[in-house]
């Protein structure tokens, strides 16, 4: 059980983060460098995740994603109750942190610096990959730490659109639930801690990188 | 030879409307104005950072910018436009070396030599690999022109160059600066609103006031013969006044300031003209009372009463109210007049250099202000 979870739990995680970095870092350059109407609903829409109960958040995407909305008639995949939508629900939920880090590191770029890249023949991603990327990597690194590990325990969005099927769609704070449900005070306790310290180390890591660093001062 | 630079372009930007007109050749033109006149947007416009509304802007018989006026409309990227330019913090990329930064734009496997060369042109080879953060003021701006030229630009624009620079630093760069627009035989377009940087690199200088260009014209010329008022004032001219002829003739004219008759040098005005004038303070000499007066100072001879006197490490200014009820400001060195008591409230004499005494036109009587000066 806890070895199933727990590779479960890493391939969920693993995509999520995809998600997370690929999304977020989109949505953070969009809020941080574009003005366009309804930017304030984007902003609002992409943070309720953080504040809507999972359930909420995982019953808005059983209906977005279950037969009869207009994705599944588009698509014609149902993922439901697969790995695949408990990856994309912990994705959604994650999001929010990732979005609001790298926004704001982003925002910190001088703009005077991509307009310099531009005046040396930069086209706009090459100005994106080579000067705003590259100076907010930290804000961007910290923000997807944050949101992977918020991925990783996420428990009711996922319990909403994957269930609880071992082995298929249960990840460990699902199987955390199962174990205290049926007094396996062990398997509990194997698993508690393991979150734990998962977590704590990803803390650890975002303080590291966000630390401001010694720079290097003039002679 | 035609000018390789050519701008004619106007803007809206809330309030404030920029409409400016510049012709430049291998030389370095100096826009100069206040803070806020639209110089730096200027340079912005030329280096495809902000679009304008309407015009024309061609480089070398190349359009870069074209819109509402005869022709296909036109707009080139900056990315595409190889220009050359200096922001005024330097904008060096935080997170590259020296070398890096200069390389930024180059390609292929000569990159890091030519780089490299740009560095050792500019006296900097030996920090190639130290971090913007760890480089001076100086230094750092100095890698900033390697990298602009590192696009082969015809024409390089700097926004305030020099105006972080302690003053040895400036006068180097001054010089290195002039040595690079020969060499190379660039187009430089130099921004600043310190009339010193003006003398020290300006082969010609252009007047940006209110959003237009009011003056153009080599730098010394602007500055002995503003072409109106407002040109007058941008250049932080002293003692700018209003006078009505009262004499006009081949010898010279006679002024009437507020009661005050004043000679001046010849000028093609009829008699009842108001005209704005001015002295500049250098040339307001403070007389000896016992001593003769030499044939310079002869004419024009006041009396006032000393309202302030400000020292400065090189050179004093005092400010002198005078018997018609204004004030005219007096600069002169350190070490001149120390026999003299020249606290608040001591009379004065003064002489108005006759020779010294230059007539402005007013606005929108620039053009033929322009076409009488010949």
């Amino acid at each position: 059980m806890l070895a199933d979870a727990l590779l479960l739990s890493l391939r969920v995680t693993a995509l999520a983060t995809v998600i997370i970095l690929v999304a977020g870092t989109g949505l953070a350059l969009l809020l941080a460098r574009v003005r366009f109407p309804g930017r304030t609903l984007v902003e609002l829409l992409v943070t309720l995740p953080l504040v809507l109960p999972p359930t909420v958040v995982g019953y808005y995407l059983l209906l977005a994603l279950g037969r009869g909305s207009p994705l599944y008639d588009w698509l014609k995949i149902d993922i439901l109750f697969t790995w695949w939508s408990a990856a994309l629900a912990s994705a959604v939920v994650g999001l929010p942190l990732m979005v609001q880090s790298a926004r704001a590191g982003i925002a910190s770029v001088d703009p005077t610096l991509e307009q310099a890249a531009r005046t040396l023949g930069s086209p706009e991603w090459e100005v994106l990959w080579r000067i705003t990327l590259p100076l907010a990597r930290r804000s961007i690194l910290a923000g997807l730490l944050l949101g992977s590990a918020r991925a990783l325990g996420e428990f009711g969005a996922t319990l909403m659109v994957a269930g609880n099927i071992p082995g298929r769609t249960q990840t460990l704070p699902l199987a955390i639930y199962d174990a205290v449900q049926n007094r396996d005070w062990a398997t509990a306790n194997q698993m508690v801690l393991l979150l734990t310290l998962v977590s704590l180390v990803g803390l650890w890591a975002v303080r590291r990188i966000e630390a401001p660093r010694p720079i290097k001062g003039r002679q | 030879m035609p000018p390789l630079l050519t701008v004619d372009i106007e803007k809206r930007l809330g309030g404030f409307s920029l409409q400016v007109s510049l012709h430049a050749s291998p030389e370095v033109m100096v826009l100069f104005g206040p803070s806020g006149a639209g110089k730096t947007q200027t340079l912005h416009a030329i280096a495809g950072l902000t679009r304008p509304d309407a015009g024309e802007i061609a480089l070398d018989g190349r359009v870069l910018f074209r819109r509402g006026r005869p022709g296909p409309a036109v707009w080139v990227p900056a990315h595409q436009r190889r220009i050359g330019y200096v922001f005024q913090d330097y904008a060096l990329f935080p997170h590259m070396t020296a070398l890096e930064n200069v390389a930024y734009p180059l390609r292929g496997r000569g990159a890091r030599q030519k780089a490299l060369a740009l560095l050792e042109r500019m006296h900097l080879a030996h920090l190639a690999h130290r971090y913007p953060a760890e480089l001076s003021g100086g230094q750092q701006q100095r890698v900033a022109i390697a990298r602009a030229l590192a696009v082969q630009p015809q024409v390089l624009l700097l926004d305030e160059p020099f105006s972080a620079l302690d003053i040895p630093v400036r006068e180097r760069l001054q010089g290195e600066l002039l040595a690079l627009q020969r060499d190379l035989g660039l187009v430089v377009l130099l921004v600043t609103h310190d009339l010193q940087d003006a003398f020290a690199v300006g082969h010609r200088l252009a007047v940006i006031y209110q959003g237009q260009v009011v003056q153009v014209g080599p730098v010394e010329e602007v500055f002995q013969r503003p072409a109106n008022a407002e040109v007058a004032h941008a250049l932080g001219i002293g003692n700018l006044f209003t006078a009505q002829v009262v004499s006009s003739t081949a010898e010279g004219l006679v002024l009437d300031w507020d009661g005050l008759l004043l000679e001046a040098p010849p000028h093609p005005l009829p008699v009842g003209h108001e005209v704005t004038a001015y002295i500049r303070p250098e040339e307001v000499k403070v007389l000896y009372p016992d001593r003769p007066l030499a044939s310079a100072v002869r004419h024009n001879i006041v009396a006032g009463c000393v309202v302030r006197r400000r020292p400065g490490p090189q050179v004093h200014t005092l400010q002198v109210a005078l018997e018609n009820g204004e004030t005219v400001e007096a600069r002169f060195p350190a070490y001149s007049y120390i026999p003299l008591d020249l606290s608040p409230g001591k009379k004065v004499l003064l002489s108005l250099r006759r020779e010294a005494i230059v007539i402005v036109q007013r606005a929108g009587r620039t053009r033929k202000a322009l076409d009488l000066h010949g």
